[in-house]
């Protein structure tokens, strides 16, 4: 696993992705998540969850990306499942503390919509 | 020094927590622009009301529901004819306006037996039409008439009709977000789940933040027919009063706009469980990943790719043709909010054209995030930009283009600057694969139009009246 890796995968989310600017918190974080999760399924070859509307849901976004991460960083393919779980770990640390930790976005923690 | 204090600015230094320039190596982290904050005063905003955010945007689109406005005679004027979204029933909702036209005796005696017997008079006046939304305004709120009771007793002496009261007054925010906000709010607590729809596909959905402007929801209507999903509301693009009491039973919410719906979708997901999907319907590339997803989740995959390689063998050399001529041109993009992130990219992407200013009216910061991360480092995002910035802006970035409202786009027009409607659209729609080949001609129409260069030809030269300035 290296940084630059991490950096262009969230380079790529940070462009594409409109699941990580949801209105609250809560809502990115399950977001991402959900998406990330259901993407190192894919990823690694493991049937993903498809068993409630929010896995389905997960699964479309996740899909639309992975299959994008293939085209863009080729070197994905040549990477081993417990690489891709870690890449996805410090993406997903990424994510989390650009959309949520220290997003300057005041609205993220009303409680109401 | 990523925020910026323009020059014109310098007396109200307030307005650089509200204009971000771009920098490689930054990010939203760093810098955020402050919005959906009050004006500050001194700057001449170019927002709506509150109450025009209500009407205007969301409710007035319906195509079979009177909009009864209690108010002065200019609210209704203000929020009827500067948004063009056509219906298939003969566009009702766009030939007749409702007011209940409050003059000084009824501000003083109170306007309630004024807006009843309006409500009566429409409804016999349109005797096929049975659904109604009153809209109180600054002066009937100030005055307390509450338009509630006032309804509830119509509906009493009229049961086959339902009616929705939206209490948003113009100053009850900062911009037409709040009424936004306030509509969806209010339909999702007192009208959603009081009609049964009737199902007739496994695949249901509710299309949310789309407005049919010059007929969006009707070419996207094609896709989801050939897809074979039913939309139960469309939220509210050409849509009837009774679909969107039914949004509930979708199985899927999809989100275009998601300033002025997001709400409602947040609302039906956390009461109804409905997964809350969001897409960009302009652009090739976006509409395409939209149509994936949308497929992915019903398992339709197929389907889904056989109507995009239809579309794309259809528009796409008919884009590339654009694509070709628009290359390089410089854009900005001044707007409600949404639409800076919709298409900062996708006519990068799609028609090779950059995005040098952006500027949103009733924008949140979380447009900002999103727009911040699509767009280009050297560009400048504005929130709640004035009249002299524009001027100024469009002297640090020269744009060819500017894609904005009529008011802003009169303006520009006198620097012989092309403008394109980025509101109503000049000739939509401008949604899905045929839309955004609409949206590259009317770019590249208004950007190759000779006269420009005839309109900046003075014949006069020496011998022009010299008009003076007050300060002179
Ligand atoms: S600001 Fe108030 S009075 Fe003016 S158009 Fe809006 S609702 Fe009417």
């Amino acid at each position: 696993m290296t940084p630059e890796k991490i950096d262009q995968l969230f380079d790529y989310v940070q462009e594409r992705c409109l699941w990580q600017f949801f209105s609250r918190a809560w809502d990115r974080e399950e977001n991402i998540d959900g998406i990330l999760k259901a993407a190192a399924a894919l990823l690694t070859g493991q049937p993903p969850a498809l068993e409630t509307p929010m896995d389905r849901l997960f699964y479309a976004d996740a899909k639309v990306m992975v299959s994008d991460l293939r085209e863009r960083f080729p070197w994905i393919e040549d990477s081993g499942a417990a690489q891709i779980r870690d890449l996805l770990h410090g993406l997903k640390d990424k994510l989390t503390d650009f959309t949520i930790t220290r997003s300057l976005n005041h609205e993220l923690n009303h409680t109401l919509y | 020094m990523p925020m910026v204090l323009l020059q014109c600015d310098k007396d109200i230094p307030e307005r650089e927590k509200h204009i971000y320039l771009k920098v490689d190596g930054e990010d939203s982290r760093d810098y955020l622009p402050v919005a959906n904050a009050s004006t500050i005063p001194g700057t001449l905003s170019e927002r709506g009301c509150a109450f025009c955010g209500a009407k205007l945007v969301i409710g007035g689109v319906l195509k079979d529901t009177i909009q009864m406005i209690h108010g002065p005679i200019g609210c209704a004027y203000d929020t009827w004819h500067t948004k063009r979204y056509p219906s298939d029933n003969g566009h009702f909702q766009m030939k007749y306006v409702w007011s209940t036209d409050m003059k000084e005796s009824h501000i003083v005696f109170g306007g309630e037996k004024r807006l009843e017997k309006s409500m009566h008079e429409a409804f016999d006046e349109m005797p096929e039409i049975k659904r109604m939304i009153v809209y109180t305004t600054c002066p009937t709120a100030l005055i307390g008439d509450d338009i509630k009771a006032v309804a509830k007793k119509v509906m009493e002496a009229r049961p086959d009709v339902d009616i929705f009261t939206c209490e948003c007054p113009g100053f009850a925010g900062v911009s037409q977000s709040k009424g936004h906000h306030v509509l969806n709010i209010g339909w999702v607590n007192e009208k959603v789940g009081t009609v049964e729809p009737e199902i007739t596909s496994k695949y249901t959905m509710n299309f949310i933040g789309d407005y049919n402007i010059q007929g969006d929801s009707e070419l996207l209507q094609q896709y989801w027919d050939k897809l074979g999903i039913q939309v139960i509301a469309h939220f509210t693009g050409n849509a009837n009063y009774d679909d969107l009491r039914s949004m509930h039973r979708a199985q899927l919410n999809v989100v275009n706009c998601a300033r002025s719906a997001g709400y409602i979708a947040n609302e039906l997901k956390k009461k109804y469980g409905i997964p809350r999907l969001d897409i960009d319907s302009w652009g090739f590339n976006y509409m395409a990943e939209g149509i994936r997803k949308i497929s992915a989740f019903f398992g339709i995959e197929e389907k889904g790719e056989a109507l995009i390689a239809e579309e794309y063998a259809k528009w796409k050399p008919k884009l590339d043709w654009y694509k070709e001529r628009l290359r390089g041109t410089k854009m900005a993009i001044w707007t409600g909010g949404p639409r800076l992130w919709h298409w900062t990219k996708s006519v990068e992407d799609d028609l090779g054209v950059q995005v040098v200013a952006m500027s949103s009216k009733f924008g949140h910061q979380e447009d900002f995030e999103k727009v911040i991360a699509r767009g280009q480092a050297g560009t400048y995002y504005i929130d709640d930009g004035n009249e002299l910035e524009f001027f100024e802006i469009i002297d640090l970035v020269k744009p060819d283009v500017i894609f904005t409202g009529p008011r802003v786009g009169e303006l520009v027009k006198k620097l012989h600057i092309p403008y394109v409607n980025g509101h109503a659209y000049h000739n939509g729609p401008y949604m899905g694969f045929e839309g955004f080949v609409n949206l590259a001609r009317d770019m590249y129409n208004a950007i190759y139009n000779p006269l420009l260069k005839l309109a900046a030809t003075d014949p006069r030269g020496a011998l022009t009246t010299p008009a003076k300035e007050a300060a002179e």
